[in-house]
């Protein structure tokens, strides 16, 4: 073992002295061909993380059949079985939608999707379309007053999932980043920063 | 390369995925509990039932709601979200379930209970399907875990009936 | 720290790290009792941090012993390079 390390040592000393007679412009040559790979390497290491989420992400969503299949809590309407913060699984399957069920849906005029329990059924004899009726269990009313005006029922096609599994408090990162973007820019340029001046 | 941060780096990584592993085996250990709850629903009295102004059938009635699901409750158990729904068919409508009540129980403690109400959520049909109507009263419950999957399942108690006449 | 220390280090930090995961969950499983079982983890990770992570005495028994630059140069060996250079890809790891 220990013999070896001592080799690798001179090894080094070898090539110091190599590259001294050799002279000075293939010196600055090797130097600056070593610079280039390695912003080369460090451009591809970050294009292959940034792929690499984006794969994970559309997987996902091929395997849950939803459009976002996770998501984070921001309310507290749905307390204490889900807090701000909790990130939620989704899944889109054929099953038709049934009371109780804590589902995902967006809202007409909403930017962002409510999580909340469905709490009335009714499918269609025909057609079997279901009108669906919700609430948060935190909320003392049912939903009538968020959906868009004059909207009774929410439809099959309003819905982007139903929460089938979650992990409590992960998504404190995302609400932190989205309500303090300072925070983000931070982090995004140490991340930066250490890509570049890392070595290896 | 063998720094301060480096290691400290690669522990953070190696504790993290250890914590997911140990949550989802919690998670996993909740599918060797097999639960036995019980429960049974009378209903008292119809308090009234009429038809509202848009034409939908309405119910109020008063219920003895007793169950015991002190068995579903594991060491992975956040909270049990326990509800009663009628069910029922009509010709618009191959289902139709309507929550009447609901209740969150916090702790295995609170699990066995017995509660005399009146519905909580309007019992409002699509339409005026419910003269002499024959509904279920499903017992409903979704174990919320503290991490992981959730688990739903329900208790159906059949033979319930509406009065033919308004009152 | 030296390569030995590296190493022992490493285990260390694996070998404890997944002990008290197994002890937490069996205690909490036994106990019936999420807490206790994130409450240990949470003093595991805490304790294997100290172990492992700063840079103790122990883990600098076999320092390294550097030839001097002016011998290495009386014993040149063209073969070592390869040698050399496998042996600095598994150290690394």
């Amino acid at each position: 073992m220990q013999r070896s390390w001592c080799n690798s040592k001179k090894k080094k000393s070898t090539i110091e002295r190599t590259m001294g007679l050799i002279g000075e412009t293939t010196v600055v040559d090797s130097i600056k061909s070593i610079q280039f790979r390695q912003a080369f390497s460090q451009a591809v290491t970050l294009g292959i993380i940034v792929a690499s989420a984006l794969i994970i992400w559309k997987t996902l969503t091929c395997i849950t059949g939803s459009q976002s299949p996770i998501v984070v809590v921001l309310s507290e309407s749905m307390e204490p079985a889900f807090q701000r913060g909790d990130i939620l699984f989704l899944h889109m399957s054929k099953d038709p939608i049934r009371v109780g069920e804590i589902v995902v849906f967006d809202v007409e005029g909403r930017d962002i999707p409510i999580v909340h329990r469905v709490i009335k059924v009714h499918e269609r004899q025909d057609t079997g379309e279901v009108d669906v009726l919700t609430k948060g269990d935190h909320n003392r009313d049912d939903d009538r007053g968020l959906y868009a005006p004059g909207q009774l029922w929410i439809q099959q096609h309003h819905i982007l999932g139903r929460a089938v599994g979650f992990l409590p408090y992960v998504g404190w990162v995302t609400i932190i980043m989205t309500e303090k973007p300072i925070i983000k820019y931070i982090l995004i340029g140490a991340l930066g920063l250490f890509v570049i001046i890392s070595k290896d | 390369m063998h720094s301060f941060g480096y290691r400290a780096n690669a522990l953070l990584t190696f504790a993290v995925t250890l914590l997911a592993l140990i949550c989802a085996m919690s998670s996993l250990s909740d599918n060797l509990n097999s639960p036995s709850p019980s429960s049974h629903v009378k209903v008292l009295n119809i308090n009234w039932f009429q038809k509202s102004t848009q034409g939908n059938d309405e119910v109020s009635m008063t219920m003895n709601i007793s169950a015991n699901l002190q068995s579903l409750f594991t060491w992975n158990t956040k909270q049990v979200f326990v509800f009663l729904a009628a069910e029922y068919e009509t010709p618009k409508n191959s289902l139709n379930q309507v929550s009447l009540w609901d209740g969150i129980i916090p702790s295995k403690e609170h699990a066995k209970f017995w509660i005399h109400t009146t519905n909580k959520y309007r019992f409002t049909d699509q339409g005026s399907n419910l003269q002499g109507k024959e509904f279920n009263l499903t017992l409903h419950w979704h174990v919320m875990p503290k991490t992981g999957k959730m688990f739903a399942d329900k208790i159906v108690m059949s033979g319930f009936s509406l009065p033919v006449e308004y009152r | 720290m030296d390569w030995q220390g590296q190493k022992l280090s490493e285990q260390l930090m694996q070998i404890l790290l997944l002990a008290f995961a197994v002890v937490a969950f069996a205690t909490g499983y036994v106990l019936g009792s999420f807490q206790t079982m994130l409450l240990i983890y949470a003093a595991g990770v805490v304790i294997t941090t100290l172990i492992t992570v700063p840079n103790w005495p122990f883990f600098n028994r076999n320092p390294l012993k550097w030839l001097d630059p002016s011998e290495a140069e009386k014993h040149p060996k063209p073969q070592i390079s390869s040698n050399s250079s496998s042996k600095k890809k598994t150290s690394k790891k």
